[in-house]
């Protein structure tokens, strides 16, 4: 029980707001926030892996987001934690209690899904009522706390409506509403903003971060869109081919990714990522690439050289590369896009590959064609190119 | 004004064809329902108004007839569609060999009512009958030989008869409710009974009423297997409307009544119809 009072105790209900602090009345303290975890947990159809040996873990109260492909397996991961499938092996526990025997309907976890999975034949109120329904609350304690719910997500003027007389947005809540409602262990939303526009998007982002602000409550979030991990999670998983490649914060997966995979996964663009032979450019160590070389410092050339690597794999941020005269590497705009304060130019290296690049707006206008130099400004990121891990300077 | 023309074009074969077998026969019949039938053929029928419908609707057999066709529909249309329903939830699981299931189950749709009726006429048989014999009824009068037990008895050859179909019908639309959504409501704590109850029950509503309405019209029809069975028997106990419709005209040359029996049939079929899209109308969810 030491995790979930944990969660309540980390994440205070706050008592400014009405709503939620009804709610958090109504519901007793050990039915909180828990935390959730899979421990070497494997999944295959078949033969096929879907996940393999995954250990991780969502803290009572924290957001965690779950980050990768499609088809990495991370919404398998909120399935057998919703117990909608069984694990191959290993152990999933939702607090203190292990929970791979456990029916759906007794894990006491909610789930938002991609879809939202309202029932089109229920109102609005009836969808949200439905998991007291079924688990037989009294229907007037129904109603209060359907009321309740309704008035935190500004759902009251449309609780006589059905699903398909909504909004993209009004139905969004209206799956967070049926999931709040009873206040489970844990939530399990499955690319829940995937099918809103673009500007929905941002507000529904900023809607749910405040919402776990304000209840306390676990979440495991899958996406894939790499912006969501990054503003929304207090850790964020990422996940390829059923394997977890690091479990952090933001910050910390976005400055120091674990591996090449998480490198090349995460920012927008995301990091360049090159191959290339280690030579010598002077005194210094270089690593040589199609239509040019980068130069090491000091510390980095001292790590390879501990290693003994003839190659290596080189990370490179579009921020961290700049046009510049004398660049080590030359190349050809075949891209430029403007994204407000920025342009994303993306340059073409003699042996095919493309570069991002991020520059400023102001600066000169590159075209489509024009040849470049580009040179590295920022810190290189490492990667052994066996292994694709991180190799720390 | 051509291309209206057009359309005239194209809606008069249709238009054709249901007028020389449908309308022109429907018009007919209410017609003849003015006529007396003559005590032997070949004499001129008896023009007496609408004398002959007010006699035969207040005639008890009249209501008896119905009250009997109301009967057999009750106890095959719920009963089928029940049935239908439990076995499509059955079959719908994902088992090795559940195809052999599906197949067995819808296998009575390709049965005709004809052969249908005679197996199992054999069967109630009550000297050789196997269902008979298992009922314990052997040497004695067979159900379809029992007044009671008679038009129970052809209502559940009914069922049997029509279980292919429902059990398509149900199949189907158990197949179109979202796996999601049944997901959803096991995630939000529902039990298999809340969940078929309070999901997939209302998902499959508009196949259901769908099948009460071809379902009830079929009862009302219902005519081969009465004929092949007991033919109206023991002592009119299997007589429903159809079947004394068919006595009237083709057994009695009773054209007159048979005529005021078919239009009161066809009436009854559309006020029924009418009421029940109207009951159900509310109680419907449709998708779109």
């Amino acid at each position: 029980m030491s995790g979930e009072d944990r969660g309540t105790e980390v994440h205070p209900v706050d008592a400014a707001d009405d709503a939620s602090v009804t709610l958090a009345a109504i519901v007793p303290l050990e039915r909180a926030a828990s935390s959730v975890s899979l421990e070497g947990v494997s999944k295959f159809y078949g033969d096929t892996p879907a996940l393999v040996d995954l250990t991780l873990d969502a803290r009572a109260g924290e957001f965690l987001v779950l980050l990768g492909p499609s088809g990495c397996g991370k919404t398998t991961v909120l399935r057998l934690v919703a117990g909608l499938e069984d694990p191959t092996s290993g152990v999933l526990r939702i607090g203190d209690r292990v929970v791979n025997d456990v029916d759906p309907k007794d894990r006491d976890v909610a789930m938002v899904f991609q879809s939202y999975a309202l029932y089109p034949h229920l109102s609005v109120a009836r969808n949200v009522e439905f998991p007291l329904r079924s688990r037989q609350v009294p229907g007037a304690e129904r109603k209060k706390l359907v009321d309740e719910v309704a008035r935190s997500l500004h759902l009251t003027e449309l609780l006589d409506r059905k699903p398909a007389q909504l909004s993209g947005g009004q139905r969004q809540r209206v799956a967070l509403a049926r999931a709040i409602v009873r206040r489970p262990r844990a939530f399990l939303m499955d690319e829940p903003l995937s099918n809103l526009d673009a500007q929905l998007r941002v507000e529904m982002r900023a809607e749910l971060v405040e919402l776990h602000a304000r209840l306390g409550i676990t979440i495991m979030y899958v996406t894939h869109d790499q912006v969501e991990a990054m503003t929304m999670g207090d850790r964020v998983a990422v996940l390829n081919q059923g394997a977890l490649q690091q479990l952090d914060t933001p910050v910390t997966v976005s400055d120091r990714p674990a591996n090449s995979f998480v490198a090349g996964f995460v920012g927008s663009p995301p990091m360049n990522i090159l191959r290339g032979r280690l030579t010598s450019a002077g005194d210094a160590l270089a690593v040589s690439v199609a239509g040019g070389h980068l130069v090491l410092d000091e510390q980095a050339a001292a790590a390879l050289r501990r290693r003994g690597l003839e190659e290596v794999v080189v990370g490179l941020r579009p921020d961290d590369l700049v046009v510049a005269p004398g660049g080590t590497l030359e190349a050809v705009v075949s891209l430029v896009e403007h994204v407000g304060q920025f342009q994303h130019v993306a340059c073409r290296l003699p042996g095919g590959q493309l570069l991002w690049v991020r520059v400023p707006a102001s600066s000169a206008g590159l075209r489509t064609s024009d040849g470049v130099r580009l040179s590295a400004e920022g810190s290189l990121h490492l990667f052994d190119p066996l292994t694709g891990a991180r190799i720390d300077a | 004004m051509r291309e209206a023309g057009a359309g005239y074009l194209f809606v008069l074969p249709a238009l054709v064809a249901f007028g020389v077998f449908v309308f022109y026969p429907l018009v007919k019949t209410a017609y003849l329902g003015f006529f007396t039938s003559p005590p032997a053929p070949n004499l001129p029928a008896h023009y007496v108004g609408v004398s002959q419908y007010s006699s035969v609707l207040r005639s008890s057999e009249f209501r008896d007839d119905l009250w009997r066709s109301v009967q057999f529909v009750l106890y095959t249309v719920p009963a089928g569609i029940v049935l239908g329903i439990a076995l499509a939830v059955l079959a719908n699981q994902r088992l090795a060999g559940i195809r052999i299931f599906r197949t067995v189950y819808s296998s009575t749709v390709a049965t005709s009512t004809a052969v249908a009726s005679v197996v199992f006429l054999t069967l109630l048989n009550p000297q050789i009958g196997l269902l008979n014999y298992w009922l314990g009824r052997q040497g004695g009068a067979g159900l379809l030989q029992s007044s009671s037990l008679a038009l129970p008895a052809v209502s559940v050859v009914t069922i049997w008869q029509n279980i292919g179909f429902t059990f398509i019908l149900m199949s189907a639309a158990l197949q179109a409710v979202p796996d999601d959504l049944l997901e959803a409501a096991r995630v939000d704590g529902a039990s298999s009974w809340f969940r078929f109850r309070h999901v997939t029950i209302p998902l499959l509503s508009p196949m259901i009423f769908f099948a009460v309405i071809v379902g009830t019209i079929a009862g009302f029809q219902a005519f081969g297997q009465i004929d092949i069975l007991t033919q109206g028997g023991p002592n009119n106990h299997t007589l429903v409307l159809i079947y004394d419709l068919y006595q009237q005209a083709f057994q009695y040359d009773n054209f007159g009544s048979a005529a005021v029996l078919s239009v009161s049939l066809f009436v009854i079929l559309l006020v029924l119809t009418f009421a029940q899209f109207w009951y159900f109308q509310r109680r419907v969810f449709y998708a779109n």
